[in-house]
């Protein structure tokens, strides 16, 4: 079935057109490379400066391959992109806020090193479970009555709900933005030679790293794992060997929260602040990384959202372009990845179906 | 026990999901804005949430559905009260709970339980109040559980064919009432007669749509549509300002709605960039009838020898830039998205939309950044000036009626029906020799010159355009109202922006309320009527 629609597609688009693409593809390559070699031979930066530029990429990537990976789960099981994600992300911060007030209340940050490490994995743990509910709650009440629905349904309804959570957010909390105190355990950062590594974005860097190892091995080990992975290949066959298909569902859209949640958490210690609509942008651009890197692709996830990061840092100024367009160049990696090589970096094969 | 134990589970399960819902319109600020009503009000919903919910009970013999009703309104009861009981000490012993939860105002809380403010702050509040809250829901269960035997009921189906004339009358029934109500002599509510006015003349209009749907097609539909366009004639003469300006707004949506009803009701692109080519109309004009306010336009005029200081282009003759610019826009976003289906497409739309935004806000140059574009022109015919509210109602009326037609004309047309089949099944409409791409850059770019005009209106009533006014959430209240009117249906979007452009307006009081309503709405109505409130018939 694939291979037939591919073919069609391609015989649509006829011989010189998907030249014409490839080579308007290398030419816009090879226009930001020319670019960014004349920009930097005529700006000259210091090394520090990249080095910086860089080591911030990689904190960024490390957050958007979180949220990149609730994409991916969510999507190689439901085929439906879950809008509100971002929206999950900003809960499992506004959590993170709250827990992070309360261990400060109790006391257990500016202990000893000990407690204090303690304290910030219980925040976190705070933030990915209100999360994780978050998501399930989500699931339960927008998606899942409309698995059998139209194909644009799922999508509207989740654009639904993630305004609606923006917005409650926004009732109930009120407009003031709610500012993360960083507990003087990771408040400062180590020097490299050249570069100043912030404590914080090291340890979100191992975070997600350590995050997006457990999340391959329940994938690939364990018992739901398998079943999660039925149930992408063939829900219907998966339910007949006695798959609980909702379950399985309900648990993926947990999985993907719970990491979604982790990055909110950090995203707060990070920029030092999390608003009603801090999930939106992040979560657009976690998608573009899960669509760069390939959706429904796990490594994929990760690599898409390191790339992104790392352009979306080094991009303005390399291209000598206002650091105001870093939205821009996310938004132009998005369109260009879809339009030049649909199924991603690391991705083969079955995007044409599912897109 | 094997009974008891079951019945317990589900009442608690009910009982906490009405919980859920009634806590969270407190935390919301809900009760504030009901004051003395509110407990009646929340009881009132907790029934229709247990009803809802009791519709499913298997075992529906009489009495035990009302002990069922009982039992989930008590949970409710308990744990509502419990909450706001406990809240409302908490306020009155002095816990500044206001810094982190916006809403728990101590009259938020005095409403729920039915006391004056002066209770909770003074930490007054009596253990009275609390159990009379969890009476009051649990006697709501019961009221609950007699719902739940109505919703069980097959839905009554009214007769359209008999009843049919009811509907047709109802507009200009309405109508009747927004011209009588013009005269002072009216007896009617002082203070709020402007808005109660207004309601009903958006009531004309919303139920016109539903009469034209109620006819039956042929002569009579048809007699029916030039009655109504006769009433939509009268309207703009017979409204005062702040109505005409309010109407003015709806009917710029419904020129916008109808562009997006091509892209997405018809060949099924949902596209959640639409607010570019709104940008692109309202941005072109203003570029033409105000160039002086941009820096860089009105140097390259001053280098060409032109002058800056007056219209390039009267509102008439930049129809026609305004309207190759939307196409040529339409095109642009379409060529490079043609092959992507779905929920791709809809990333890709608002990815460019926002690339959009973005550059209205950064190419200060050009657009003159958020500080926007000023004093652009409005538009005139013989000498008169048609910049007022119901002159703007008038030509959006207009520019509805010529934008409808041409839809309704392109539905029924070859094209319309390629558009249908690319939405029904892609690869089956290419089979049938549809040719993918020239129908999809059609649609683009057709929806796009829509838009575009609609823009250029909006610029002439605002005068001065900001980036501000194209965010995305004019893209969004777009596309609901073609859904939530019906996606394909054209009188669907007309009653789409009424209830969500129009509305609001007449409800001031709850516009804080106004996004989290529509966005419930919007999950609501996918799970219960995918189809809309009017769906397209099928022919």
């Amino acid at each position: 079935m694939t291979t037939l629609i591919r073919a069609s597609a391609a015989q649509q688009q006829g011989k010189p057109l998907r030249l014409a693409k490839r080579v308007l593809g290398a030419a816009l390559i090879a226009a930001a490379l020319v670019r960014a070699i004349s920009v930097s031979a005529a700006e000259s930066y210091p090394l520090s400066f990249w080095a910086a530029q860089t080591v911030n990429g990689l904190v960024l990537g490390g957050v958007y391959a979180l949220v990149a990976l609730g994409y991916t789960l969510v999507y190689g099981i439901l085929l439906m992109i879950n809008f509100a994600h971002g929206e999950v992300m900003m809960i499992g911060g506004v959590a993170g806020f709250f827990g992070l007030q309360l261990a400060a209340a109790l006391g257990l940050l500016g202990g000893s090193s000990l407690a204090a490490a303690l304290g910030l994995l219980l925040v976190l743990s705070f933030g990915m479970g209100v999360a994780a509910l978050t998501g399930v709650t989500l699931e339960r009440v927008a998606y899942r009555p409309l698995r059998n629905a139209p194909r644009l349904a799922p999508l509207i309804s989740a654009i639904g709900a993630s305004l609606f959570m923006q917005y409650s957010v926004l009732l109930i909390f009120g407009v003031r933005p709610m500012v993360y105190q960083r507990p003087p355990l990771i408040a400062d950062g180590i020097r490299l030679g050249v570069v100043f590594i912030p404590l914080t974005g090291l340890i979100i860097f191992v975070t997600s790293l350590l995050l997006m190892g457990s999340l391959f091995v329940i994938v690939q080990r364990t018992k739901l794992g398998r079943a999660m992975r039925a149930v992408a290949a063939d829900k219907e066959a998966a339910a007949l060997m006695g798959v609980d298909v909702n379950q399985v569902i309900a648990f993926t859209f947990l999985l993907g929260s719970a990491l979604a949640g982790a990055a909110g958490v950090m995203l707060g210690l990070h920029n030092g602040v999390i608003k009603f609509n801090s999930g939106f942008i992040p979560g657009l651009k976690a998608f573009t990384a899960a669509v760069l890197g390939g959706i429904g692709n796990i490594p994929g996830a990760m690599v898409g959202a390191l790339v992104l990061g790392l352009a979306e840092s080094l991009g303005p100024s390399a291209l000598g372009i206002p650091a105001e367009y870093r939205d821009i160049i996310a938004f132009s990696v998005l369109v260009l990845v879809l339009v030049f090589r649909p199924s991603g970096l690391l991705g083969g094969g079955e995007v044409e179906k599912r897109a | 026990m094997s009974i008891v134990l079951p019945v317990l589970r589900d009442a608690l399960r009910r009982g906490v999901i009405a919980f859920v819902v009634l806590a969270y319109l407190t935390l919301v600020g809900l009760p504030a804005r009901l004051g003395n009503d509110a407990p009646l009000i929340f009881a009132l919903l907790a029934m229709v949430v247990l009803g809802l919910l009791l519709r499913r009970a298997e075992d529906c013999r009489g009495w035990t559905l009302l002990v069922q009703g009982f039992l989930a309104g008590a949970v409710a009861g308990v744990l509502t009260s419990a909450l706001v009981g406990g809240l409302a000490v908490l306020v009155g012993s002095g816990v500044r709970l206001q810094q982190v939860l916006d809403k728990l105002t101590p009259p938020n809380l005095a409403a729920w339980l039915g006391v004056s403010p002066a209770v909770i702050t003074r930490n007054q509040l009596g253990i009275i109040e609390v159990v009379r809250l969890a009476l009051w829901l649990a006697l709501a269960g019961v009221g609950g559980s007699m719902l739940a035997r109505l919703f069980r009921a097959p839905l009554p189906i009214p007769a359209a064919r008999q009843w049919r004339w009811l509907v047709i009358a109802l507009p200009f029934v309405a109508l009747g009432f927004v011209i009588a109500m013009g005269d002072a002599s009216f007896p009617l509510v002082a203070g709020q007669r402007s808005t109660v006015r207004l309601l009903f003349a958006l009531l004309a209009v919303g139920s016109g749509m539903l009469a034209l749907r109620a006819a039956q097609p042929g002569l009579e539909r048809r007699l029916v549509a030039s009655a109504l366009l006769v009433g939509l004639a009268v309207l703009p003469f017979v409204l005062d300002q702040f109505q005409n300006a309010v109407m003015g707004i709806v009917f710029i949506f419904v020129m916008m709605g109808l562009g997006l009803n091509i892209v997405v009701g018809y060949a099924g692109l949902l596209d959640l960039g639409y607010v570019a080519f709104f940008a692109v109309g309202a941005y072109a004009y203003a570029f033409l009838s105000a160039p002086f306010s941009s820096p860089w336009f009105s140097q390259q005029l001053t280098q060409l020898g032109l002058p800056t200081t007056q219209p390039l282009l009267s509102f008439w003759q930049a129809l026609v830039p305004v309207m190759v610019l939307g196409a040529l826009g339409g095109v642009m976003l379409g060529l490079p998205v043609l092959r992507l289906r779905g929920d791709y497409l809809a990333i890709v739309t608002l990815g460019f939309g926002e690339i959009i935004r973005l550059f209205m806000v950064n190419l200060a140059d050009l657009t003159n950044g958020p500080r926007g574009l000023l004093n652009i022109a409005t538009p005139q015919l013989f000498g008169y000036d048609l910049g007022n509210p119901r002159d703007m109602f008038i030509l959006a009326l207009i520019g509805s009626g010529a934008i409808a037609f041409i839809a309704l004309r392109l539905e029924r047309s070859r094209v319309g029906r390629a558009w249908i089949a690319v939405r029904e099944d892609e690869e089956a409409a290419q089979a049938m020799g549809i040719h993918l791409v020239r129908a999809k850059l059609l649609a683009f770019a057709i929806g796009a010159t829509f838009a575009a005009l609609a823009g250029q209106l909006y610029a002439a009533r605002q005068i001065n355009i900001f980036p501000e006014n194209f965010s995305l959430f004019v893209s969004i209240d777009a596309l609901a109202l073609v859904i939530v009117g019906g996606m394909g249906s054209i009188p669907g979007v007309v009653l789409g922006a009424i209830a969500l452009k129009g509305l609001p307006e007449v409800l001031r009081g709850v516009d804080e309320y106004r996004i989290v309503t529509f966005a419930a709405l919007l999950v609501i109505m996918m799970i219960v009527r995918p189809a809309g409130v009017l769906p397209a018939d099928r022919r």
